[in-house]
């Protein structure tokens, strides 16, 4: 088998495309389980079919949170740059969340303090968690011109070596 | 480029830096998979280049990859040599010539364990004993890293290397080479 065979059999795991996309999975199940939920919370006197269908959706959802999570996590994880992507999309995941969820409670239940806290949390999360991606890249970038740099030195070492023996 | 760096830009992401790692580093898997299994096993192969990718995120010592390389490469080399890594460790060959029980870096071992000879009787060392050969002399891999792949005490592999000598010696004596 040749390097290139190799690599050709890794090309699923090494696609970003494909990283992205589950963990765009993973946010979109969540982000509708959250709000589905939170309108079966706030709707008084559903009907029962209703509360099933709600009860699958929300299954589905959080079916397709539990797998992007695993193929993220134990498949084809996530490399500092996937991370940082990744900590937008939570960024992009709680603003929709926010959002819905104000649409949801406002008109009907005005402003309500226990799901307000909910939200902060899981934006304070989310803020955290992309600035801790960041950092970790910053911290790879900066290693990377380190070490460029001294490749770079060590070339030039030796090659001034050599023309130093060639005129001996 | 150092490994170092197409480590760390791995890590970053950077796809073209991980096929130039596999390019740098394929021919060494595949031979040492090849070596332990007796015949190459692409499947092998290939299941430690993808521990090696699922890995990389995760690899704090960016300066150790060849150890840690070899540490999965020899994970999933035991996995299919269960039965010959589970016998017990045997006792110390005491029987032979004060040289054989020298340090591994000593020049006259060196100069007696020919590459090509010890690669064509390799086959008949047991499991423990082929893999520090391999580690060692083949892949130049120091004592401390060759300890951390095999998850043993440098002073263990030192006494596996003389013992894999011996037998060498008398595995290649047998096929009638002159040490």
């Amino acid at each position: 088998m040749t390097p290139d065979e190799v690599l050709a059999r890794l090309d699923a795991p090494l696609s970003l495309r494909r990283r992205v996309g589950y963990v765009i999975l993973a946010f979109a199940g969540l982000t509708g389980s959250a709000l589905i939920s939170l309108l079966w919370a706030t709707e008084p006197g559903l009907p029962l079919r209703t509360k099933v269908a709600f009860a699958i959706l929300i299954a589905i959802g959080m079916g397709w949170t539990a797998f992007g999570g695993w193929v993220v996590t134990r498949r084809t994880p996530l490399f500092a740059r996937d991370r940082v992507v990744a900590g937008w999309l939570g960024v992009g995941a709680w603003l929709a969340f926010a959002l819905g969820a104000l649409a949801i409670t406002l008109p009907r239940h005005g402003i309500n303090l226990s799901l307000l806290g909910i939200m902060v949390t899981l934006g304070v999360l989310a803020a955290v968690n992309l600035q801790t991606a960041r950092r970790a890249r910053v911290t790879l970038v900066r290693r990377r011109t380190e070490l460029a740099r001294d490749n770079s030195t060590t070339v030039l070492t030796h090659l001034r070596q050599a023309e130093d023996t060639d005129r001996e | 480029m150092s490994d170092e760096l197409l480590v760390v830009r791995c890590q970053l992401g950077e796809r073209d830096a991980f096929a130039e790692l596999v390019r740098g580093w394929h021919p060494a898997v595949e031979r040492y998979v090849g070596r332990m299994l007796g015949g190459s096993d692409d499947d092998v192969v290939q299941e430690v280049w993808l521990a090696v990718f699922r890995g990389l995120p995760r690899l704090r010592r960016s300066d150790r990859f060849a150890p840690w390389l070899f540490t999965i490469a020899r994970r999933a080399v035991m996995n299919r040599l269960r039965d010959a890594y589970a016998r017990p460790e045997p006792a110390p060959i005491t029987d032979i010539p004060d040289r054989d029980r020298d340090l591994p870096d000593d020049d006259e071992a060196d100069g007696v364990i020919d590459r090509q000879l010890l690669a064509g009787a390799l086959a008949a060392l047991p499991a423990r004993e082929r893999e520090v050969l391999l580690l060692f002399h083949l892949e130049d891999l120091p004592l401390d890293a060759c300890a951390q792949v095999c998850a043993v005490p440098v002073g263990t592999v030192k006494s596996r290397l003389n013992r894999a000598r011996a037998l060498l010696r008398q595995e290649l004596l047998r096929k009638g080479y002159q040490a």
